[in-house]
């Protein structure tokens, strides 16, 4: 019978009228207790809904649940949650968790393994652990699995052949776990279920190649996979990559509906603009981020026609022109966060009013593009070249800008309108129309709630 | 099947002890047992819920009329003129005051929101119930639950050492 059915027949059985009898009216309005009356095994709500309840519970206390009664016990032993971490099982220990292998086995092999569908097992760096992980994911990781969470230590996951297609899991995150592209493709192609990817720290995977029969997949997220050369993606429905590591190259599929992307690694800002436009054309939210970027500031022949929100950081580089590029190719951008804090070690000491030579590039008068651009923050100038060059880029082109805010190194505060001659004059001049410029925010930074 | 007001579509729900409540269709519909009776046309005269007394039914259309703008047909109207983060926040406010209840009444609104199957109703009495016995000893739980022990001591002993982790 199903659970529907049951809960009927559960309620058929506590009809109201043995209900107005009994519980109802002794239980009453308070919550007094009437003695022995009132004590049952399981209380009077039908065993299916406190089931519920108890798979609702955090796993800590769902186990201390287990001691109330039988019916708890036999609850506890299909939690559907196991979260079997250091956090959770030793934490509030004391003397450390010098036990914390033998929890992690009791709790699994106690589990009836009936409908477990979450399972976080993160061994922390515990040796001791090592010789029982297979057995423990040979155990847990069953075809009702739905969400899959592996922080292994370096320890090797090999997908066991016999474990058969996953036909349930929707999330898998692999952390510090030796397993090769080949085996994660071979994972993957035995869950089309999925919807969330995430690789970090996983060393040993070369080319990670993701096939198109996962239709459900809408986010990928790799960092710290060192090794990795080349993402290569045929799920269709793909809408949100973040990845970061030393030089990796996306070959996504051009049915892409990619809406959010994220990147972290050397000269992404070139490869961004090269080759984004054309390979991501719905693109919405890009926040990209580069050390050692050798620009080379192409101007654009596709656009990010969808671009609304663009986030840049980059620690070295002295030319922000690309910044100008990108504001020509993003016609509907209305957010604008660009972060060029140096590592403090290195910040360059040269003020705005220092800089003594100005070579600003001028952008051709034909290019003067109207924006959307509503909020605006800059932080991290500490060169009078950079900060006007960006903000001759800016300004050129801000039209509906409501909201700007500059937290450089050396605090800076101005707005101009309309730079043309004398930048630096200018810049501090109070030429501040009625109108676009509404609001001025100079010294709290704004809030990113897009990010 | 009763109408009123501008072509809105109402449905009776009646009590077991004959409290009879007209609500809009949309507002019924919240709950996916009533939808279900009447998708499958089930619904032409009045719907008798059985097991759910006439106090407890017209607490749990309180929650389904407060829940069903964000959700329903009128919803598009109500979010054109708020924000939907403005509005969670007012329904979990409400929420909050709605679950003020004492125990008994509290239990039999998880056992209406589960046979009448509506999810929101039945994830907050949950969570209550939860947030209310966490932190309590064993006995102080049994209390509240009205739950006997029957574990025999020894094996009580047994499923303590088992857990005793989650007691530390």
């Amino acid at each position: 019978m199903g659970q529907k059915g049951r809960r009927r027949q559960n309620l058929a059985r506590n009809g109201v009228n043995r209900r107005k009898d009994s519980l109802y009216q002794q239980v009453g309005d308070g919550d007094s207790q009437n003695g022995e009356t009132l004590t049952y095994s399981m209380p009077y709500l039908p065993e299916d809904i406190w089931h519920r309840i108890h798979s609702l519970m955090p796993m800590r206390d769902a186990a201390r649940a287990a001691c109330l009664s039988r019916a708890f016990l036999h609850s506890w032993r299909c939690h559907p949650n196991l979260t079997l971490d250091w956090q959770t099982l030793c934490s509030k220990s004391k003397g450390g968790g010098g036990n914390f292998s033998r929890k992690i086995d009791s709790i699994i092999r106690n589990h009836s393994g009936i409908g477990l569908k979450r399972l976080e097992l993160d061994i922390f760096d515990d040796d001791r652990t090592l010789p029982y992980i297979d057995s423990w994911l040979q155990f847990a990781v069953t075809p009702g699995i739905e969400e899959l969470t592996l922080g292994l230590y370096k320890s090797a996951f090999r997908p066991m052949a016999e474990l058969g297609p996953l036909r349930s899991l929707t999330t898998l995150h692999l952390c510090s776990v030796r397993i090769t592209g080949d085996e994660v493709g071979c994972f993957l192609s035995n869950s089309p279920a999925l919807e969330q990817l995430k690789l970090y720290d996983c060393k040993e995977i070369i080319f990670l190649k993701i096939p198109c029969m996962l239709q459900r997949l809408r986010c990928l997220s790799v960092f710290s996979c060192w090794m990795l050369q080349l993402i290569e993606c045929k799920a269709p429905n793909l809408s949100n990559i973040y990845a970061s590591g030393e030089n990796i190259k996306l070959s996504l599929s051009e049915a892409l509906c990619m809406k959010d992307l994220c990147m972290c690694f050397p000269n992404v800002i070139g490869y961004a603009l090269a080759e984004l436009p054309s390979i991501m054309p719905t693109l919405e939210t890009l926040e990209i981020g580069s050390e050692d970027e050798v620009v080379n500031t192409p101007m654009l022949p596709t656009k990010f026609i969808h671009l609304k929100h663009l986030n840049i950081q980059i620690t070295e580089s002295d030319d922000y022109f690309h910044l100008a590029s990108f504001l020509d190719a993003s016609p509907s951008l209305e957010t604008l966060f660009l972060d060029v804090s140096k590592d403090k070690e290195y910040v360059d000491r040269e003020s705005v009013f220092g800089g003594s030579s100005l070579h600003l590039r001028q952008l051709p008068e034909d290019r003067h593009v109207r924006l959307k651009l509503k909020r605006v923050e800059i932080i991290g100038f500490s060169s009078a070249k950079s900060l006007v060059s960006s903000h001759v880029a800016l300004s050129r082109r801000q039209s509906h800008l409501s909201c700007l805010c500059w937290t450089p190194l050396m605090v800076v505060i101005g707005v101009v309108v309309n730079i043309s001659v004398g930048p630096l004059a200018r810049l501090f001049s109070r030429k501040i129309s009625v109108g676009p410029l509404a609001r001025l925010f100079s010294r709290k930074p704004l809030e990113r709630s897009w990010l | 099947m009763a109408t009123r007001e501008a072509g809105k579509k109402m449905i009776m729900l009646k009590s077991p002890d004959g409290m009879e409540f007209e609500v809009e269709e949309a507002v019924a519909m919240e709950s996916q047992t009533i939808r279900k009776m009447i998708e499958d046309d089930c619904a032409d005269t009045a719907i008798l819920i059985p097991n759910i007394n006439s106090k407890i039914l017209s607490r749990v259309i309180e929650y389904c009329n407060k829940h069903v703008p964000t959700t329903g047909a009128t919803g598009a109207a109500a979010s054109d003129t708020v924000a939907p983060a403005a509005l969670a926040e007012d329904l979990k406010i409400w929420d909050a005051e709605f679950i003020k209840v004492n125990r008994a009444t509290r239990f039999d609104l998880i056992q209406a929101a589960s046979y009448l199957n509506i999810k929101g109703l039945l994830d907050l009495t949950s969570q209550t119930t939860i947030d209310t016995i966490s932190d309590n000893s064993l006995e102080e739980i049994r209390s509240f639950l009205s739950t006997k022990n029957d574990y025999l001591p020894e094996e009580e002993q047994t499923i303590r050492r088992e857990n005793q982790w989650a007691f530390q």
